[in-house]
């Protein structure tokens, strides 16, 4: 597979490399996927390593060693991203800084070249102090309260690793969000983020698909008004229809309408480092090997496009 | 609206789908309320409310197979649904949220001893699974000091298999052949296979520890230092942290 060799910007004065075409590290794959030459990366979500210990009100996310050892066998030494699932940095009431303290665990163990979240909230404070895990995750209103807590945050974690942070833009079904006029709609919020926070995006070109089609939109349209230089990743997922809603459900293959919006914004987006072809866990081994492997050989075959390769 | 306010509403709108005090304690203006309150009878907040309450019964259910198999449908429902309308089954460590289930399971089958049992099987075996993952045998140096406490494993039970002949009638042949032999299981993280038969003093030691006791204690009353050993190095028994002064 062809890599680029020009540098994306530099985040926190280090340079990022092009890497190419990823695929999240599934312990039930078998490792041959990853020794394949097909994932130029591994995406890691460490939670998925870990197991959470609750002391009286304390909560501990701690990293399995096992879990741990075989990934990294797994993984062959490929470069690694992370791409947490239990931060909730939207979550008013505080973020969960077992998540970040386990983070730093992780990145002693296997240092990743950039880490992201998703934009949102999952939890609610309950009584005495406790957190409530509402069961999935919310969007956050297009606010400027919103705003400035999460750019906040986002540039603490940015300081603290010491290498890019990412929110990816999140799949939601509420047609209208609250919004203050100074934002304007939760496009713009990403704008306004990555101004205030200086930090980047992972774009999500299936929840924005999910969303324009839900909601009714041309997603090139909101494509256009994104800054694209602060986009670092890129996914692409399949879904399925549930009740009338296009859901993001990692289930299966790429629609052909978002391998279209990635042939569509690799070219526009200058600094993208990396495509990552998502899907849960129980629907890869449903899907097979094979199927995988053609879904990356597709958005290789885009990558190439965009970057000039053969 | 401030942003605590509209994600409290939010989040209990979903976790607490049957309640209506869903604006407790908050403080919002009378077109904010309003606009949650529309929200609620929106299709976007049903599918959501919807995915929300599905995905929590696939956690639940994941935890508790077997139990659940065992409880005809419209009580496992029931069972379910008092599950999740509690604002349960959200977690997504799988661990927490098993052993959580089964708890609450349990506590609604004391009068079915058969059901009953299985429940703590299947906790006992997740709990043993959970364990073994950090389960290291402790240095049995300290049991030389007759003042050291010790205690049940935290990750360690054991099942009696144990019921009347007329109350295996509804259970699958291989589980109604466990009660048939009246089988006492162990369950100890550090066993490679989780679980054994244990012998009639380990059962003993396991009774005497059903509150700590120091390792004189113990042998005063007749159980062997190499039993004490031996399910201390199977995590079956640990080292208590419980000050025995007052005993």
């Amino acid at each position: 597979m062809c890599i680029q060799d020009k540098e994306v910007l530099p985040a926190n004065g280090k340079p990022i490399q092009p890497l190419g075409v990823g695929f999240p590290y599934f312990a039930g794959l078998p490792a041959d996927l990853y020794r394949s030459g097909l994932a130029a990366f591994v995406e890691i979500t460490p939670e998925t390593l870990c197991r959470q210990r609750t002391t009286g009100s304390a909560v501990e996310i701690e990293i399995r060693p096992d879990h741990l050892a075989t990934a990294q066998q797994t993984c062959a030494g490929l470069p690694v991203v992370v791409h947490g699932v239990e931060l909730s940095i939207g979550s008013a009431h505080g973020l969960n800084n077992a998540y970040l303290n386990m983070l730093d665990s992780f990145q002693k163990e296997w240092p990743f070249l950039w880490h992201s979240e998703h934009l949102g909230f999952q939890t609610i404070a309950g009584d005495n102090d406790s957190t409530l895990e509402i069961g999935v995750p919310l969007p956050m209103p297009a606010t400027v309260e919103a705003v400035e807590l999460v750019a906040e945050r986002s540039a603490a974690i940015l300081e603290r690793y010491d290498v890019p942070f990412l929110l990816e833009n999140p799949a939601h079904y509420f047609s209208e969000l609250p919004t203050d006029p100074e934002i304007g709609n939760e496009y713009r919020f990403l704008s306004a983020f990555t101004q205030k926070s200086g930090c980047y995006l992972l774009l999500d070109l299936h929840n924005l698909y999910c969303n324009a089609v839900n909601h009714h939109f041309d997603a090139r349209d909101v494509i256009n008004t994104l800054p694209l230089d602060r986009v670092i990743e890129i996914h692409v997922a399949g879904g399925s229809w549930r009740d009338g809603f296009w859901m993001d459900a990692h289930d299966g293959r790429v629609p052909e309408p978002v391998w279209e919006l990635l042939e569509y914004v690799l070219p526009i987006a200058p600094n993208v480092a990396g495509v990552v072809f998502e899907l849960l866990e129980e629907h890869a081994t449903r899907l097979g090997v094979s199927a995988i492997e053609n879904e990356l050989r597709r958005a290789w075959q885009i990558w190439n496009l965009s970057h000039g390769a053969n | 609206m401030g942003l605590i306010d509209y994600q409290t509403v939010l989040g209990r709108m979903l976790r607490e789908q049957n309640r209506d005090d869903y604006l407790r304690g908050v403080s919002l203006a009378a077109g904010e309320s309003r606009y949650l309150e529309n929200l609620r009878d929106t299709a976007e907040f049903r599918f959501y409310a919807s995915v929300q309450r599905s995905w929590c019964v696939g956690r639940a259910m994941k935890a508790a197979h077997l139990t659940l198999s065992l409880l005809p449908q419209e009580e496992r429902e029931r069972l379910l649904d008092e599950w999740i309308d509690s604002g349960s089954g959200a977690q997504s460590f799988f661990f927490v949220e098993a052993e959580a289930f089964l708890d609450f399971i349990g506590g609604h089958l004391s009068d079915r001893p058969c059901e009953y049992t299985v429940c703590q099987f299947e906790r006992a075996t997740m709990r043993a699974s959970n364990g073994a993952n950090v389960f290291v045998a402790p240095d049995a140096a300290s049991l030389r000091r007759p003042d050291t406490c010790l205690s049940r494993g935290g990750y360690a039970a054991v099942v009696r298999f144990a019921a009347a002949i007329d109350q295996l009638s509804n259970l699958p042949g291989p589980l109604a052949d466990l009660f048939s032999a009246g089988l006492i299981v162990m369950f100890s993280p550090g066993r490679a296979q989780l679980w054994h038969e244990p012998a009639p003093e380990e059962v003993d030691l396991w009774e005497a520890l059903e509150s700590p006791a120091s390792v004189r204690t113990l042998l005063d009353h007749g159980h062997s230092l190499e039993t004490i050993e031996r399910l201390l190095d199977h995590g079956a028994i640990e080292y208590s942290t419980v000050s025995l002064s007052t005993q």
